[in-house]
């Protein structure tokens, strides 16, 4: 699966109900999970909104998405959320994108991030390792712009240096590139196709350290294998949208 | 003061359950992947909360079939009803021919590895 990548084009979304929060810190900065390999995002970004005890401000609908709710101690809750706390602000998606997805999902978050002047975005996701016997996985990063090289360098991220992107994160990275708002991905080594909670582990504490703050990882430590047999659903369901392909636009017969 | 909530990750279910678990019989579906290669098939399954001695792998012409005993019980609430799971279990055909004596299996964190070697079959063919 490589670092995966899908080539997904994206149609339509529509963002609402985001509201725009007041913020009284210059650089707010967004982060970014959705379903891809290992399912490293959503155990990260989920473990900081639980710790930060981010509040949620919204969600992002996407048009094509089928329209799903769910339902939580009474709470509904829209599969695409945005959470925030300060200057941090999070979205998070527990749907996974297929080709026809990743690229709107990805416009429709550019226009949040223009909405509430995010100066910059970290996205989390996971890289398959050669070795994942290894005991403790390495975190990568991956810069769209050169002004987040300082990041990588004062908090001791090994750059990515080589390698190939496909799918969701291609996607997604291959919009914000374009855009004045400059993206770190932190790429967590992780086993592919099954739920790696201890491989979020080490982009938790990166992510903790980009963003000064203290967060303890041992909740998570103790409930990995939880976790595996817990997300085995939407580890397929990723797997299952990373594969699905576009159904081919029937030419009008004129052009036949 | 408030109470702190233990951490659970707050996302909505799968729409598509497609593992399968048996809920009677308490028998969770493992995640496996299967890659081939020019000599052998990489088959894996994720184990978690499973030791080594608990793992009974079997092979039966070209089906094989892994049962593994869970080291505690696991439980998940499913719409409203508490469900208990205590092994995972799971049989899968390879496709093609196999040679049966020459599978070998590991198991490092909770990932059991199976390699199955394949038969060659066939003659080299000399080019002129």
């Amino acid at each position: 699966m490589g670092i995966y990548v899908f080539l997904l084009t994206v149609n339509h979304l529509k963002s609402r109900d985001v509201k725009r929060a007041k913020s009284d810190i210059q650089e707010n900065t967004l982060l970014l999970g959705f379903p891809s390999n290992g399912l490293v995002g959503i155990f990260s970004i989920s473990y900081l909104i639980h710790h930060l005890n981010m509040k949620q401000i919204g969600e992002i609908k996407v048009d094509n998405l089928p329209p799903t709710l769910f339902v939580e101690d009474g709470e509904i809750l829209a599969p695409i959320r945005v959470y925030s706390k300060k200057d941090i602000f999070v979205i998070i998606s527990d749907i996974p994108f297929n080709q026809n997805l990743a690229e709107e999902f990805a416009l429709e978050v550019y226009k949040f991030c223009k909405k509430n002047t995010i100066k910059k975005i970290l996205i989390i996701s996971g890289m398959e390792t050669a070795n994942q016997q290894e005991k403790s996985p390495k975190i990568y990063g991956l810069i769209t712009h050169s002004i987040l090289d300082n990041l990588l360098y004062s908090n001791e991220i090994p750059k990515f240096l080589n390698g190939s992107i496909f799918g969701t994160d291609a996607s997604i990275i291959s919009i914000f590139r374009k855009t004045k708002i400059p993206t770190l991905m932190l790429y967590a080594e992780c086993h592919p196709f099954f739920p790696d909670p201890e491989a979020s582990i080490g982009a938790i504490a990166t992510l903790a350290k980009i963003l000064k703050v203290s967060v303890n990882t041992t909740d998570i430590q103790n409930k990995i294998d939880k976790l595996r047999i817990q997300y085995r659903s939407l580890m397929e369901d990723t797997i299952r949208a990373a594969q699905q392909k576009e159904k081919p636009v029937k030419a009008p017969q004129i052009y036949r | 003061m408030s109470i702190k909530k233990d951490f659970e990750i707050q996302t909505v279910p799968s729409m598509i359950e497609s593992l399968f678990d048996d809920i009677e019989h308490g028998i969770l579906s493992p995640l496996l992947h299967l890659k081939e290669f020019d000599s052998h098939w990489m088959l894996e399954f994720d184990l978690p909360l499973v030791n080594k001695k608990d793992i009974k792998i079997t092979f039966d012409g070209n089906v094989l079939n892994i049962e593994a005993k869970l080291q505690k019980k696991y439980s998940e609430e499913k719409h409203g009803k508490t469900m208990t799971f205590q092994y995972f279990k799971k049989s899968i055909s390879i496709p093609g021919e196999i040679d049966n004596e020459k599978i070998t299996a590991k198991f490092q964190k909770g990932r059991l590895v199976i390699k199955i070697l394949k038969k060659i079959i066939g003659k080299s063919i000399k080019i002129s």
